[in-house]
């Protein structure tokens, strides 16, 4: 844990977190004396999800996705809390460094979306084209600009000028066009009990209700049967590739398969608490349990992905079954959720 | 997840660089508190593949250059990680115009505006923008 003092003579924490997004969210309002937990955080702006989005390729293979678009916990917890935010994406490079500039001289923070290939204080061979990294710039120096990045680095960090440019206006799948947001005011007395709430409707519908196969519960079924069959159809060294993208998606790049899975459990467990609902708290023990079965299926896959050229003993057929577990139960948990919160009141 | 469940493989870049992922698992009581880790064996390896894709991709087209096959345009474009498409938005180029560029004969009759602006998207200077490095680059 590391402290920095800001422009106004504020001091600023930094904290690690799981994930980018709702660790600066949360550090973000933090600052502005609201002060919530990145597991709440993450339950309220509904960031657990499932996508699979075959129109949007990386390295000429298709995105699955573990959580929901980059942005949008930030947007979703911040309404549901009463909060007012600063939003604001640029077409043009220099206003978006510019009022960037302005807003951090007067001692607020602001976060900013990023692409990870221009971050330089990465090592090398963690930079790869993906615009969705999000972290909190604090002051500026001689370097170029303080950030704090809760979800990689254990401590803040300078980032030169021109990478901060170069990562905010990449262009390419998802780009951030220099995306910055704080927020604005705060409620200080939000009604948690109520955004709680509506976060896990919003969540239970973001996993079973949307009528296309590809999101959701039924993202994972066709994604799980996908896998199945790859081997036949693609070849066992291609399937592996595909295995190794996924996996890669799942647990690297901040997309977060079991992880989220926990940060979820985390939330379940302390919206337990705050209504006194050991319901929710069983609930938050599934969830748990099916974070265990997504992580046996990251190893399963790297099994299979180590010992590609000698075939392993792992099958495809069990990495795929894993998922299929992890579908029905998390279908199951939802609808169960959704029962319990329909007799919570806020 | 327990505490003691969490991954901690000693990944050089966690341990030397300042890499740091948090991870929530459950404590002796039950309850869910924020573990550092210093890396996963699996993550490591599932990036050091999808580095090393790359790293060969960029190899070949190196190679590729210095046979005449490609032009130095197609180096750096692997080397930025960047897709024909990418590349074009970034450089302001269409597309279809960017593909063309690749190949070493149209490449050499370039106008210097439009070496400039592939060097500024490719972050590079003009010069180097005309060759590739003799040697593979191993880092």
């Amino acid at each position: 844990m590391t402290t920095e003092t800001l422009a106004n003579g504020k001091t600023y924490i930094h904290r690690t977190s799981a994930h980018c997004e709702t660790g600066v969210t949360s550090a973000l309002f933090r600052d502005k004396g609201l002060d919530i937990s990145e597991p709440m955080v993450f339950g309220i702006g509904s960031g657990i999800f499932f996508g699979h989005l075959p129109f949007i390729k990386q390295t000429g293979l298709p995105i699955s996705t573990f959580r929901s678009i980059p942005g949008l916990v930030f947007k979703k917890a911040a309404k549901r809390l009463g909060v007012t935010v600063f939003r604001k994406r640029f077409r043009s490079p220099q206003k978006g460094m510019d009022e960037l500039r302005r807003v951090i001289r007067t001692g607020q923070i602001a976060a900013v979306t990023t692409n990870v290939y221009w971050l330089s204080f990465f090592p090398r061979r963690y930079r790869f084209n993906f615009s969705g990294h999000n972290f909190i710039v604090l002051y500026e120096n001689e370097n170029g600009f303080r950030i704090s990045d809760p979800a990689l680095l254990e401590y803040t960090t300078d980032c030169s000028t021109h990478d901060m440019e170069r990562a905010r206006f990449a262009r390419g799948p998802m780009e951030p066009r220099g995306l910055m947001y704080y927020p604005i005011s705060v409620n200080p007395n939000p009604d948690i009990r109520k955004a709680c709430i509506t976060g896990m409707t919003d969540s239970c519908n973001q996993m079973l209700k949307i009528p296309i196969p590809l999101f959701g519960v039924k993202g994972m079924r066709y994604v799980a049967q996908k896998v199945i069959k790859w081997p036949e159809k693609l070849g066992y060294v291609e399937a592996c590739r595909q295995l190794a993208h996924i996996l890669r998606l799942q647990e690297e790049m901040g997309t977060g398969g079991a992880g989220f899975r926990y940060i979820f459990a985390a939330f379940l467990q302390e919206a337990g608490e705050l209504f006194g609902s050991t319901e929710l708290n069983d609930l938050s023990n599934e969830m748990t349990a099916i974070g265990d079965i997504w992580r046996e299926f990251a190893v399963v896959s790297s099994r299979i992905i180590k010992h590609r050229k000698t075939k392993s003993e792992e099958t495809f057929e069990k990495a795929g079954g894993l998922m299929l577990i992890c579908a029905g139960r998390e279908e199951e948990l939802f609808k169960n959720l959704r029962d319990v919160v329909g007799k919570l009141k806020s | 997840m327990k505490v003691n469940e969490v991954p901690q493989d000693d990944v050089p870049d966690y341990t030397e660089g300042w890499l740091k992922k948090g991870n929530y698992a459950l404590d002796d009581k039950g309850k869910y508190v924020m573990v550092p880790s210093k890396g996963w064996v699996v993550d490591e390896m599932i990036n050091r593949m999808a580095y090393d894709e790359y790293k060969v991709k960029e190899e070949e087209t190196r190679k590729a250059v210095l046979a005449g096959q490609k032009s130095p345009l197609a180096y750096y474009m692997e080397l930025r990680q960047m897709t024909p498409e990418i590349l074009g938005k970034t450089a302001g180029i269409a597309a279809f115009r960017v593909k063309r560029h690749l190949r070493p004969e149209i490449f050499a009759k370039l106008k210097p505006h439009v070496l400039d602006s592939y060097a500024k998207a490719l972050d590079i200077t003009r010069k180097e923008l005309k060759t590739v490095p003799p040697n593979n680059n191993p880092t």
